[in-house]
């Protein structure tokens, strides 16, 4: 479906009681010959870097608008925050652009986002790509109501296509699928652990430890009534109990009705200091008063297998026994 | 109306429990023999060199009964926690306050223990004591002014601190109760029941063993959760063994501190003795302190 954008959805956004009542804005799906922009709004990337994206994406027939930021360097960053906000804020507003890869992640676009102007982007939303540190974004557009894809960015596309593994191919084409308004289904392998069962609603989530570090501000994520999906890397058993406290504490976990745990790519504990919990366990004890269905293992992540998800679409997730399918409704 | 515990005279009973991470009993030994020496008696919990084969001084069960015994114990003054890590966040929902809220007795940790002060001060309104715990004792330490500075705390006598002066600092003058701790922790509690109100605040804080990117994107969680911008002083303590990503952040930690509160309009200071070293004077968290701010020097004074 291709929602037009109603008119005065600020009121209906403070005014629904519910995010069920909320209908997400869905940005035009896109068509060979369309523009899509690439940014660096977080850590820096050269033109070389990305040149394998480019010619994927060119081979889609998409034409490539290549941002200010690429090849800009400030230390960590792809530029200063004033370039990287500065070329963001270009693509948002630049009307002949109909979506935005970010090129990569690392750490950054919450030091620009407030300084961002999505004025011209409400009234004709465009889908925007990323995730890790981006997380931000699709937090922060997901109270704005506007659908967005957690995906793959630039980094991670193939560097020689014909040599690429079957896994790589498919998740890259996976972004593509989505951004040209297939219906996205994913399965996922049984995992003992899962906690059986269907749930409906929208799709939101992303890295953990950066859902974590919203708390308290407008990009904060709400999660009543969604599927939630987290994933993340590099972090200890001990931090990672911890940002699981830190989504029930701040009632992240009370209202959902699913819970998707991505990839956990776990930091080695450091000898004598081994923590006395698996993910699993961390994971289910903070759930184990409520009755939605939980999955492990789900293809997304800092991973080969992290599949296209369209971020504030509603979605159907089927934990059953065999088989995990993740559908959009 | 800020409730303070009694001040503790010789012979009183400090409770010692470990609510996080797994503490050796021979490392709290100084501790012990020091707080004896000081004229106090110790109640030691099972926790401190427990059987706990795991990161945890016990289970989230033991770790819990000791400390909700110590907390409901009238004959304990004082609870010192052997040492921080993490797991105090695991049960503090469990913790039931309603005798500790009647018959308040003082509480002393810092780090991982953060997150106990932060939530005492935010529902109960009761001072706790930030400052060394057991291990800080060891290697002499229970000689340095540090240590010693809980003594005096704890004795109730009013403290006056004194840094050097650091370039980034901002002048001036503040008033206000002061609170804060870690800065990993503070950041974690941001929306949560132990969240703490900082407005017309002197906020302190200190971390240890983060990157420089997480660093900064914790302080723009409290800036962007409005916990920076109506302070009435902030105080920077040590940010120890800090960690680069290959991609260097290119900025020290106290310039990045500095970058997101250089437009502010209250007085800040850098390389405050408050952090994982050494250099840690106890603070009374919830009580009302004067900062100030000078050009050639730092006071901190109740």
């Amino acid at each position: 479906m291709i929602a037009s954008f109603p008119f005065g959805w600020k009121e209906i956004n403070t005014q629904a009681k519910s995010s069920d009542e909320l209908q997400t804005i869905i940005p035009k799906y896109l068509i060979p010959g369309d523009i899509i922009g690439i940014t660096s709004p977080a850590g820096n990337i050269t033109l070389e870097e990305i040149r394998p994206a480019i010619q994927q994406m060119e081979s889609w027939g998409l034409t490539i608008n290549v941002g200010d930021s690429i090849g800009k360097r400030n230390f960590t960053f792809g530029g200063t925050d004033e370039e990287r906000a500065e070329d963001f804020q270009k693509m948002l507003d630049n009307p002949s652009i109909r979506a935005v890869m970010c090129a990569r992640g690392g750490y950054g676009f919450v030091r620009i986002v407030d300084q961002l102007n999505f004025d011209k982007f409400l009234k004709s939303p465009k889908w925007i790509i990323g995730f890790s540190d981006l997380t931000v974004l699709h937090s922060h557009l997901s109270n704005y109501g506007i659908a967005s894809i957690h995906s793959k960015m630039c980094n991670s596309f193939p560097d020689d296509r014909s040599n690429a593994e079957p896994i790589q191919v498919e998740t890259i084409f996976s972004i593509w699928k989505a951004l040209t308004g297939d219906k996205m289904r994913y399965f996922a392998r049984h995992n003992k652990k899962n906690r059986l069962g269907t749930a409906k609603g929208e799709l939101i989530g992303g890295n953990l430890k950066t859902i974590e570090s919203l708390a308290g501000s407008k990009s904060d994520l709400r999660t009543a009534g969604k599927l939630l999906f987290v994933e993340d890397t590099g972090e200890y058993l001990y931090s990672i109990d911890r940002m699981f406290w830190n989504l029930k504490r701040t009632g992240k976990l009370a209202q959902l009705n699913g819970l998707i745990i991505g990839g956990f790519k776990i930091k080695p504990d450091d000898p004598g200091e081994e923590f006395a919990l698996s993910l699993y366990d961390i994971v289910l004890e903070k759930v184990k008063e409520y009755h939605y269905p939980v999955c492990f293992d789900f293809p997304v992540g800092h991973q080969k297998n992290n599949f296209a998800l369209k971020c504030g679409i509603k979605h159907q997730v089927s934990v059953e026994q065999g088989l995990t399918t993740l559908k959009e409704l | 109306m800020q409730k303070t515990p009694r001040y503790l005279k010789p012979g009183d009973t400090i409770g010692i429990t470990c609510p996080a991470g797994y503490m050796a009993a021979e490392k709290a030994q100084t501790c012990i023999d020091t707080l004896h020496q000081w004229g106090y008696t110790t109640k030691v919990g099972k926790t401190l060199g427990g059987s706990s084969e795991n990161y945890f001084s016990g289970t989230d069960e033991e770790r819990l009964d000791e400390l909700q015994q110590m907390m409901d114990d009238n004959d304990l003054q004082a609870i010192l926690f052997g040492r921080g890590g993490y797991g105090l966040g695991r049960i503090i929902d469990q913790i039931n306050f309603r005798k500790f809220v009647k018959k308040p007795k003082w509480l002393i940790g810092f780090s991982d223990i953060t997150i106990l002060h932060a939530h005492i001060y935010s529902n109960h309104n009761i001072a706790t004591i930030h400052s060394p715990m057991a291990a800080a004792f060891n290697d002499g330490g229970s000689e340095n002014k540090y240590v010693l500075s809980l003594k005096d705390v704890l004795e109730g006598k009013k403290i006056c601190y004194q840094c050097n002066s650091h370039d980034l600092n901002k002048r001036g003058e503040a008033i206000g109760e002061l609170v804060g701790g870690n800065l990993t922790l503070l950041a974690h509690i941001v929306g949560a029941s132990s969240d703490i109100k900082t407005k017309g605040r002197i906020l302190f804080l200190e971390d240890t063993g983060e990157y420089l990117y997480n660093i900064d994107r914790m302080l723009f969680q409290l800036k962007r959760s409005k916990k920076l911008n109506k302070l009435a002083g902030l105080i920077i303590g040590g940010f120890t063994d800090m960690k680069d990503t290959e991609r260097r952040f290119g900025k020290t930690v106290y310039e990045i501190i500095h970058d997101i509160v250089k437009d502010a309009d209250y007085p800040v200071c850098f390389d405050f003795p408050v952090s994982h070293e050494q250099q840690n004077y106890a603070l009374k968290i919830g009580a009302v302190y004067k900062l100030d701010v000078r050009k050639d020097c730092v006071t901190l004074e109740e």
